[in-house]
């Protein structure tokens, strides 16, 4: 419909668009300011120019956290995309109990990570000794410090994070496997293409894009991952990640310069990952 | 043959699901059932045994020794509001980007979804600065401008989809009626859009009630505390000797959301999945 006046959309745009661009738009410009300054918080900002980058260059907890988190990024990604898949392809086939077993499947993801860290803490423990030790004992095992000891931190932690998650991607592959027409698996069947056959040469294939937006998300995600390590930190850099690393600068060393570095840091390689993964990724034919 | 293969693979997947809805459920469930065990069974019994009954003397403990009913009283409030401001300021943008000639609605939506690929961390330093000085910290507030405003793209992406699909047939005859575009507005748009708007709080309330990093930065006073930072605060102080009262606390923080999920799941998936496609 016509809007009386030119102004009149505004009352409907303008607080959305001003709280947007103040709370969203600005800070990040804010930030790259920061970037530029060594600042403490308290005393008088003091400009050093692209100092606080050159400083990433040689800071070995930032090279730790930098490759943790590309380490963690590949398995976690991996472990979400393979079981979300398996999940999804098992579920669009069976005819009964379908929507029961999604809605069982997704409970982790609405669970808060804080919750999340402190069950799997309890779960993991080994002083007092908690369920899985226990289980470990009792099968005559060794009993392991999973989030303690530095060598099974990494893997522990990109587990339990993977496994919050992945119901996410059971649901996405789920609704791209529902919307493909089942004329084209039909007029498959017909031409004696089986069960399989269909699945890897006519459904995955169809479900292609659905593959990239995955991968992206993916990818995004574990760049910029933060609570699950955050929460369940062993004060060691094995489970340091760019994001908490960043944060820990900022908000326990008060070196707000170099953090707005790192958190810029952050953005750039997200944007840059995305994009390789785009270029990398096949594209669909049709377009 | 064939069909014996059938049956075989057929065995498989079903084991596969049962084995994965014991992983995806079992830490909630030992987790609630612990809560209700006596503290002699915690340490006598194996710890996956079943309670032997309802012992409610947890709640009790993590209800009335700890700061607990004031973190859920702080979590409601930051919940109800957030969620107020989301509904308000982004269904009116939907409204316009879709049914007002504007001419500039689908610039308008990109600028809006360009903030769907700022994480939040790039903004956190700032935020953290302003909030200090305009005297936010450990306020409610600085909890819930931020949330509101990185959860509009979305939100305004959701309305913006569900009302391009409203048929215009019946505002227009509201308009020849002389109805103007308040009216139009309220009377129509908004009791339309009712679904989508089940959407957005269910889904939105599940990511508010989690959300962990604001309320670590910005609220230090235990009094303003929400549920996830109150509750490893918690735990720091009990958790240690104190298993039964920690899980119970962990029960109590999550059971609100397990409620919304397990009455409104199919907005909870569909609101959750968007987001996470779009971004």
């Amino acid at each position: 419909m016509q809007p009386k006046n030119k102004l009149e959309p505004l009352l409907y745009i303008g607080p959305a668009l001003l709280v947007f661009v103040f709370i969203v738009l600005v800070p990040i410009v804010w930030s790259v300011g920061y970037s530029l300054f060594e600042w403490n918080g308290i005393s008088n900002m003091r400009f050093v120019g692209l100092d606080n980058y050159k400083r990433m260059i040689g800071d070995e907890v930032f090279h730790s956290a930098f490759f943790n988190n590309l380490k963690f990024m590949v398995i976690s990604s991996l472990y979400q995309l393979v079981v979300g898949l398996l999940l999804a392809t098992i579920l669009i086939s069976i005819t009964k109990g379908s929507s029961f077993m999604r809605v069982i499947y997704f409970i982790p993801c609405i669970i808060s990570s804080m919750a999340i860290c402190q069950i799997f803490k309890r779960l993991l423990s080994i002083q007092p000794v908690g369920l899985v030790n226990y289980v470990l004992d009792k099968l005559g095992l060794e009993q392991v410090a999973f989030i303690a000891n530095p060598d099974t931190a990494l893997i522990t932690l990109t587990l339990v994070d993977a496994y919050k998650f992945c119901g996410i991607y059971m649901i996405i592959f789920y609704s791209a496997f529902a919307s493909i027409s089942p004329d084209v698996v039909e007029a498959a069947h017909i031409d004696g293409c089986n069960a399989v056959q269909s699945y890897f040469y006519i459904k995955l294939p169809m479900i292609r894009d659905v593959f990239t937006i995955v991968v992206v998300m993916l990818v995004n995600g574990c760049l910029k991952t933060f609570e699950i390590f955050y929460i369940m930190d062993n004060r060691s850099l094995s489970t340091e990640m760019v994001a908490t690393y960043m944060y820990k600068t900022a908000f326990s060393s008060s070196s707000f310069g170099y953090g707005s570095a790192l958190s810029v840091f952050l953005v750039v390689e997200c944007l840059i990952a995305v994009s390789l993964v785009r270029r990398l990724m096949p594209k669909t034919e049709a377009e | 043959m064939a069909n014996k293969k059938w049956s075989l693979s057929k065995l498989f997947f079903t084991l596969f699901l049962m084995i994965a809805m014991v992983i995806q459920t079992y830490p909630i469930f030992w987790i609630i059932m612990s809560s209700f065990k006596t503290s002699e069974e915690m340490s006598m019994k194996p710890q996956y045994s079943l309670p032997s009954g309802i012992y409610l003397g947890h709640y009790v403990d993590a209800l009335t020794t700890s700061n607990i009913p004031r973190y859920y009283l702080n979590s409601i409030i930051v919940a109800v509001f957030t969620l107020l401001g989301i509904i308000l300021l982004s269904c009116p943008v939907a409204f316009a980007i879709t049914k007002l000639r504007i001419g500039y609605g689908q610039k308008l939506m990109s600028f809006f979804l360009l903030g769907m690929m700022i994480p939040v961390f790039a903004c956190l330093i700032p935020m953290f600065q302003v909030y200090n000085f305009l005297g936010l910290r450990n306020t409610y507030l600085a909890l819930i401008i931020p949330q509101i405003g990185f959860s509009l793209p979305i939100c305004i992406y959701l309305y913006t989809g569900f009302m391009s699909f409203l048929p215009n047939a019946l505002m227009e005859a509201a308009v020849i009626d002389g109805a103007g575009t308040g009216m139009v507005f309220w009377k129509i748009i908004i009791p339309m859009s009712k679904n989508t708007t089940i959407t957005i709080l269910t889904f939105n309330f599940v990511s508010i009630w989690n959300e962990f990093t604001y309320a670590n930065t910005f609220i230090s006073s235990s009094a303003m505390k929400t549920l996830p930072v109150g509750l490893n605060d918690f735990v720091g102080q009990y958790g240690r000797v104190e298993w039964g009262s920690t899980f119970a606390a962990i029960t109590l923080a999550i059971l609100p959301t397990l409620l919304i999920y397990f009455i409104l799941n199919k907005h909870v998936m569909i609101g959750m999945t968007a987001g996470a496609v779009k971004s």
